[in-house]
């Protein structure tokens, strides 16, 4: 169970007047996620969902509150006054807040995450990428090989193990960051915007791939999108944030039995109040009757 | 870059080498197969007919020039003369000797200057308090131009082999260590992030995220400081030494003898040349996945 409590993060920004100014991108938002749900953030751009995400996943510190996953605290919130400020920097001085310990691989908390321009190393092969996070995970070396090979094969990706990503194309370097994320085994997996660069035919395959895996392994899955419809389709519900300050908005379940039809009437009834929240945002206005 | 044209079979080598079922070069076939693919790439580029429509002409006003009198034939030598001289040193000269001599110099404070240097730039590049403690110093040392050290260099450490070995350290330090440094810290901060969230300590960072990441960087850096060495090697070798490509220059100077002094800085030339050929190879083969793409 993932909890959120009341992440605050704000930005110190300096604009291009050489002024400092602040910038509040999550404010107060609290959420709580149950096992095996498949939740997905919608907003417009820059309301601050990745934020959150990357709050979630512990990248980044909140400015305010905290985030616990199994009852385990993720980061602990930045100091807010000077003094405590000073305590951190020395407590901190040698290794950053969000490093794993020196020596050993030791990941803090059970998450897989797939990040927007997926983040798989260029440097390594397929097959490589993959080993190396099983290495993370303290899977043995000689296991690591035949394992790896499976992951590869769930998402489609036997053949090319040897490529490096730069010569895969978009959806098979997504498929890539999508077999890393399984081949750790993680009880939560955390997808920021992952299918926002492959083309619509790829895209609505790789929804199918995925929904498929998540029905199969009751995993818990956080996606951070700006395409309603993948939200719609594949989600228990959807939270929908409001732009900055980025807050939630509003937590809408999607009580349409699986499978569901992608142009089934009862999404584009819930599209449609969703939109109606965007508009009212943007515009102060409502639109929205019934 | 034309080690990196040449070999096309960059790409292919990797799948071939973990399928089984192909050919898999090994042992002397592999060093053999490396070996040729250095030649190609290194001399390739010279014996393109693009480049050898410059080459030629050159050389033959280098001939040309001091023969028909247009330029004093006492101050510029011609190419034949400068290559009789050549012969003649390789005769009666022990030119192979200057040019061991020379070599053992380079290699020895190249080595000294790489294995300092690129993991005191990777720890300043991975952690900022070790980088506050230890940057300041070196930017405020690394401004004294080499060449500068060499009185002080000569009452501590006498003249002799010590002295040209730190020189030429001396020289090769620095861009190693900025270029090391500079390349590690400007490491994409979405890899480190991604190999965090799986749970990879520091050090596995360092090994497997910071140094991959760096090498372009690296290479360059000792691509520098192959250059500064070979410049600290001629510096060098002007005092308390009778053999170094370096001394029979300074030699010749006294006795005046500028065809000599023609094939030394050939001699030198070439040297660095080579060097640098090695590194550009050694890039290519280590950061594979650049020139895959």
């Amino acid at each position: 169970m993932i909890e959120a409590r009341r992440i605050t993060k704000f930005f110190s920004v300096v604009n291009a007047h050489q002024i400092a100014a602040g910038v509040t991108a999550v404010l107060s938002a609290s959420l709580t996620i149950e096992d095996g749900q498949f939740i997905s953030l919608v907003g417009a751009s820059g309301c601050g969902k990745s934020t959150f995400l990357e709050i979630l996943a512990g990248l980044q510190a909140p400015t305010d509150g905290e985030v616990y996953i199994d009852g385990k605290l993720v980061l602990e919130p930045l100091p807010s006054t000077r003094r405590e400020m000073d305590a951190y920097r020395e407590k901190y001085r040698f290794l950053s807040p969000i490093a794993n310990g020196l020596i050993r691989d030791n990941p803090k908390h059970d998450i897989a995450m797939i990040f927007q321009d997926y983040a798989v190393f260029p440097w390594m092969t397929v097959q490589q990428n993959v080993l190396f996070t099983l290495e993370l995970r303290g899977v043995p070396r000689a296991e690591r090989a035949p394992l790896a090979q499976r992951y590869l094969q769930q998402v489609g990706l036997l053949g090319s193990e040897d490529k490096y990503p730069s010569q895969l194309s978009g959806g098979m370097r997504q498929r890539l960051a999508l077999a890393r994320a399984l081949s750790v085994e993680p009880k939560i997996i955390l997808m920021d915007e992952p299918f926002a660069a492959v083309d619509a035919i790829t895209r609505e395959k790789l929804q199918d791939d995925l929904l498929r895996l998540w029905q199969d392994t009751g995993r818990t899955i956080v996606m951070v999108t700006h395409d309603l419809d993948e939200a719609l389709y594949l989600s228990d519900a959807i939270v929908v944030f409001s732009p900055l300050p980025g807050t939630i908005r509003n937590r809408l379940p999607v009580e349409v039995p699986r499978p569901r039809r992608r142009d089934s009437a009862e999404l584009a009834e819930l599209r449609a109040r969703i939109q109606a929240i965007y508009h009212y945002d943007m515009h102060g206005e409502s639109e929205y009757v019934g | 870059m034309r080690a990196v044209n040449t070999s096309p079979p960059a790409g292919h080598q990797v799948s071939r080498a973990s399928s089984p079922h192909e050919y898999h070069a090994r042992g002397w076939n592999l060093v053999w197969r490396e070996v040729a693919a250095f030649t190609t790439g290194a001399f390739g580029s010279l014996v393109t007919r693009e480049f050898l429509t410059i080459a030629v002409p050159l050389l033959l006003l280098w001939e040309l020039l001091p023969r028909l009198g247009v330029v004093p034939k006492t101050l510029v030598p011609p190419l034949t003369t400068v290559a009789a001289s050549a012969w003649d040193l390789v005769q009666h000269g022990h030119l192979a000797q200057h040019i061991v001599a020379s070599l053992k110099r380079l290699a020895i404070g190249l080595s000294l200057a790489l294995l300092l240097a690129f993991p005191l730039g990777v720890l300043m590049g991975w952690n900022p308090y070790l980088r506050k403690h230890l940057l300041p110093l070196f930017q405020l040392l690394a401004p004294i131009p080499p060449p500068a050290w060499v009185p002080i260099t000569i009452i501590v450490l006498g003249v002799g082999w010590r002295m040209q070995t730190f020189l030429i350290f001396l020289g090769a330090f620095y861009p190693i260590l900025f270029n090391t440094y500079q390349g590690v810290k400007d490491t994409d901060p979405r890899y480190l992030a991604s190999a965090r969230v799986f749970g990879a300590s520091e050090w596995t960072l360092i090994r497997a995220v910071y140094i991959p990441h760096a090498l372009g960087s690296v290479v360059m850096g000792i691509k520098i400081g192959i250059a500064m060495a070979l410049v600290m090697l001629v510096i060098a070798e002007m005092y308390g030494t009778q053999i170094g490509v370096g001394r029979l220059l300074s030699e010749s100077k006294e006795y005046f003898r500028i065809e000599r002094m023609v094939v030394c800085m050939a001699i030198l030339g070439a040297l660095g040349w080579f060097l640098i050929e090695i590194m550009k190879y050694l890039e290519a083969k280590l950061a594979l996945w650049r020139v895959g793409r």
